[in-house]
């Protein structure tokens, strides 16, 4: 099936970029005029290095995972037209399909090697939604979840652009200048209140939050947090990282997995380290994000002060 | 071609970017109070960690705590605006050279810059010296 010329020559990410760039000058003007938005120049110089890296990336890659998609495509199991339906079906299942993938990105270390590229920040303003991974081929999920619509018939240049329109969705989401949107929005769809939870390293807030754009996902398969006011976020990973080298950010979790399968007793070890969740070792001598909470409810229930349970 | 001034656009943008940021002045370096400010840090980053004796740098950038239950030293440095946090455990520590009431330090992390820690007294640097040199590997 042939696609309109607007979906195969029109990339919706390219066209929002100048909105990206003007949002973060807003962003910072805001935070002088308010205080109420946090930035570090070499934090935010290292999120938009990162970012960049990102769509050289892409393009270096995307003809090997073009190719893929084309090749999935002669062998879907139907064929699904171009129609207005079609394309709200598309971006719901998108959506859909990113909160699994977005899940096993928190919950699998050799996902998550990828992913922790974004959650490296301690901050979190409109740059930080640019902190984007360099290497994401290499978990090949595109080989799956990413081509799983495309197998079922839709037209690989409708994916792409159901997924960029996802990806623009996310950006405003990265900021502490909105508090709080309409009760309504805040039900449905994801929001900084949301979001911030999900970028959080609070223990209550580790690997909550997984939405795109829909926090409904989160709702249905118990994995949401509402942001609390007695517990503000702390924002970066479990150790975070002490630089800003776009290089080690980029790199630093695919080394360590490699030091660690490497330095393992046994294959079972050693797959272990790739597949299991973050923090992971076999002597128990690191902590996993359920571990940490597991730790932190303990504490927080002796002393007689028991957190409100995620939904 | 195309890519190419996208590249370039890309560079200027983010350099522009991050110029007005400094510009701005949005950035509030990170300082600690003092002891218990540290070690409340510390009871946050890692639950149940139960401090032993600490020092913090007379400029507030750093602090060294001691872990009471396990045989490790926890180190606060200032990064920016926020502190990043290890707990050092035998072999982590590459070098450990000490000038005056100066540490510097290096440790067996790749994502951990090289940090300068500030003490009072030359003695008590070449005090906790000696710790992190202990935790050389």
């Amino acid at each position: 099936m042939e696609a309109p010329a607007f979906v195969e020559n029109f990339d919706p990410v390219w066209i929002a970029i100048p909105f990206f760039v003007l949002s973060v000058f807003g962003e910072m003007l805001f935070s002088r005029l308010t205080g109420k938005a946090r930035f570090e120049a070499r934090d935010s110089a290292a999120s938009l290095m990162m970012g960049l890296g990102n769509t050289v990336s892409g393009v270096i890659f995307g003809g090997v995972i073009g190719l893929w998609a084309v090749f999935v495509y002669e062998h879907r199991l139907t064929t699904i037209s171009f129609a207005w339906w079609a394309w709200i079906l598309a971006f719901v299942l998108d959506d859909f399909l990113y909160y699994w993938s977005h899940r096993w990105a928190h919950t699998v270390r050799w996902f998550w090697a990828d992913h922790v590229v974004h959650h490296s920040s301690q901050h979190y303003n409109l740059t930080t939604a640019l902190r984007q991974p360099w290497l994401s081929p290499l978990t090949l999920k595109f080989l799956w979840l990413g081509s799983t619509l495309i197998f079922l018939g839709f037209h690989p240049a409708m994916v792409a652009f159901v997924g960029s329109l996802n990806l623009i969705y996310q950006f405003w989401i990265h900021t502490e200048a909105i508090r709080k949107m309409p009760a309504w929005f805040e039900a449905v769809m994801n929001t900084p209140s949301h979001h911030r939870v999900h970028h959080a390293t609070n223990p209550l807030y580790l690997d909550r939050n997984y939405a795109g754009v829909f926090i409904i996902w989160d709702k249905m398969f118990g994995t949401f947090q509402p942001e609390l006011d007695d517990e503000p976020c702390r924002y970066g990973i479990v150790k975070n990282l002490g630089t800003y080298n776009p290089v080690k950010i980029s790199f630093h979790e695919w080394w360590g997995i490699l030091k660690d399968m490497a330095s393992a007793k046994n294959p079972k070890d050693a797959l272990m380290y790739l597949l299991a969740p973050p923090g992971w070792s076999p002597d128990g001598s690191r902590a996993t994000s359920t571990q940490i909470l597991a730790r932190w409810k303990a504490r927080q229930a002796g002393e007689g002060d028991v957190p409100d349970a995620a939904e | 071609m195309i890519i190419l001034w996208v590249l370039l656009g890309s560079v200027i943008g983010i350099s522009a970017m991050v110029a007005v940021n400094a510009w701005l002045g949005l950035n509030t370096p990170a300082r600690l109070t003092g002891l218990d400010d540290a070690i409340a840090r510390l009871d946050t980053d890692s639950v149940g960690f139960e401090a032993g004796e600490g020092v913090v740098a007379p400029d507030g950038k750093s602090a060294l705590v001691t872990d009471a239950a396990q045989s490790r030293l926890a180190l606060l440095v200032a990064r920016g605006s926020d502190f990043v946090i290890r707990y050092l455990e035998p072999g982590q520590v590459r070098s450990v050279a000490t000038d005056g009431t100066d540490i510097a330090l290096k440790l067996n992390d790749f994502t951990f810059a090289p940090a300068h820690l500030a003490f009072e007294t030359p003695d008590q640097a070449r005090d906790w010296a000696g710790r992190l040199e202990a935790l050389q590997g």
